[in-house]
C-alpha cells in the first residue's frame, strides 16, 4: 500500500503523501485530521480522553493529540479551517468483564467529538463501537480511511 | 515512590525471578488440572515504551484473552496477568478439558476458569515472596487482537508512566501442542514491592 508510517499506541503522526497506519485499536481511538486543499494529513492513535492538569504534553490523550497534529500539519502548510476529520476504534473487546474501569472506549469517543468540536472541527465519517478490533490506514493522498476489523471484514469511511 | 523508568537491571532480575516463581506454580496447577507435562519458556523482563509495544507484543494475532487484576488487600490495586491463548491452543484445550470445543460459550468459561486458576497460583507464590496479599479479580475475558484485549488496560497505566513493564513466559504442553502465553504487568505498586523486597535482601 505505498509508503507505509506506523502510528504507535499514544503516538501520531503527519504525512503528505504517505499511508498512515495504526494497528490493533480496541478501546482506542484512532482519529484522523486531513487538509484536503493541500493534501496533508495526520493519524492518531489516542489511549486517553482528557489530559489532567500539568501532564506532559502526549499524543495519547485525545485533547493534546488533537492539538499536536492540527499544529505539525499547519507547520506543513495546512490550514486549520479546512481540516476535517475521520475515526474508528472505541470498541468493547471483553465478552465479560469484571473490571468497570477498562469501559473506556465510550468514554474516548465522546471526549473526542466534543473536542473536536471546540476545535469548529466536521468529523465526516466515524467507525465507532462495536465488540471488534480494528486496524486503520489513512491515506493521505486523498484523505481516505480503510477500516479491518479483527474477525475479518473491511470498511471504507 | 520509585517509577518504571527506575528499573534498572537489578530490578528487572529480581521481577523476573518473581515472575518464575509466579508462574511456575502456575505451571504446576496447569499440569495437574491436565494431567499433562507442562514446560515453561525461559522469561523474559523488559521496561517498554508503551509507543513501542508492538514490537514486544504480536499486535495482530488473534488471541483469547483473560485479564485479572492483582488486588493487594491492604493497598488496591498492583498490576495485571494477562494470559493469552493462541486461537488453535484454545480449542486444542477445550477439547482436552471438555472433549469438544463446538460450544462457544463453554470454551469462553472453561478458558477464564483456566484463567482464575493460574493466576491464583500466580497470586501465592508471588505474594509469599513479597509478603504481601495478593488476590485475584475475577477474570475479564475477549477474544480479538493481542493488544486490543488490553489497550484498555494499557491506557490506565498510560495516565502514570509512557513505560510499562512487561514479564512474560510461555506455558507449552508439547505433546499437544499447547501454547499459553502469561504476561505480568505490574503497575508502579507493585514495582515498590519489588524495590522494598531487594532492600531487605540488602
Amino acid at each position: 500500500m505505498g509508503n507505509e508510517i506506523l502510528v504507535g499506541v499514544g503516538e501520531f503522526r503527519v504525512a503528505k503523501g504517505a499511508v498512515l497506519k495504526t494497528v490493533g485499536l480496541g478501546s482506542c481511538i484512532g482519529i484522523a485530521l486531513y487538509d484536503p486543499v493541500i493534501k496533508v494529513g495526520s493519524l492518531a492513535h489516542v489511549m486517553l480522553p482528557q489530559s489532567s492538569n500539568g501532564t506532559k504534553r502526549s499524543a495519547k490523550y485525545a485533547d493534546h493529540a488533537v492539538e499536536m497534529m492540527i499544529e505539525a500539519m499547519e507547520r506543513l502548510g495546512g490550514d486549520r479551517n479546512r481540516v476535517i476529520a475521520k475515526m474508528a476504534g472505541g470498541a468493547q473487546i471483553f465478552k465479560h468483564m469484571t473490571m468497570d474501569m477498562l469501559r473506556i472506549g465510550d468514554r474516548n469517543a465522546e471526549a473526542i467529538k466534543s473536542i473536536l468540536k471546540d476545535y469548529g472541527i466536521r468529523i465526516v465519517s466515524e467507525d465507532i463501537g462495536g465488540s471488534e478490533g480494528r486496524t486503520v490506514y489513512f491515506f493521505t493522498s486523498d484523505g481516505r480511511m480503510l477500516v479491518k476489523y479483527s474477525r475479518g471484514g473491511e470498511l471504507w469511511i | 515512590m520509585h517509577s518504571i523508568e527506575n528499573l534498572g537491571e537489578m530490578e528487572l532480575d529480581a521481577l523476573k525471578e518473581l515472575g518464575n516463581i509466579g508462574v511456575g506454580k502456575a505451571a504446576t496447577s496447569l499440569s495437574q488440572m491436565l494431567g499433562k507435562l507442562v514446560e515453561m519458556s525461559v522469561p523474559k523482563a523488559m521496561v517498554v515504551k508503551i509507543q513501542d509495544l508492538h514490537k514486544v507484543i504480536d499486535v495482530e494475532e488473534m488471541v483469547a484473552g483473560v485479564v485479572t487484576g492483582l488486588d493487594d488487600v491492604e493497598n488496591g490495586q498492583a498490576g495485571f496477568l494477562y494470559i493469552t491463548f493462541p486461537e488453535p491452543s484454545s480449542q486444542r484445550l477445550a477439547e482436552i478439558l471438555l472433549g469438544d470445543s463446538s460450544d462457544e460459550e463453554m470454551v469462553d468459561s472453561t478458558l477464564m476458569e483456566i484463567g482464575n486458576i493460574l493466576s491464583s497460583a500466580f497470586c501465592d507464590a508471588t505474594a509469599e515472596m513479597l509478603e504481601i496479599t495478593l488476590i485475584p479479580t475475577p477474570p475479564s475475558f475477549g477474544r480479538d487482537f493481542a493488544i486490543a484485549v488490553i489497550d484498555a488496560i494499557i491506557a490506565q497505566l498510560a495516565e502514570k508512566s509512557d513505560y510499562v513493564v512487561v514479564f512474560e513466559t510461555k506455558l507449552e504442553v508439547s505433546e499437544e501442542e499447547l501454547e499459553i502465553l502469561v504476561m505480568l504487568i505490574p503497575n508502579e505498586r507493585f514495582v515498590n514491592y519489588v524495590f522494598q523486597m531487594l532492600e531487605m535482601v540488602e
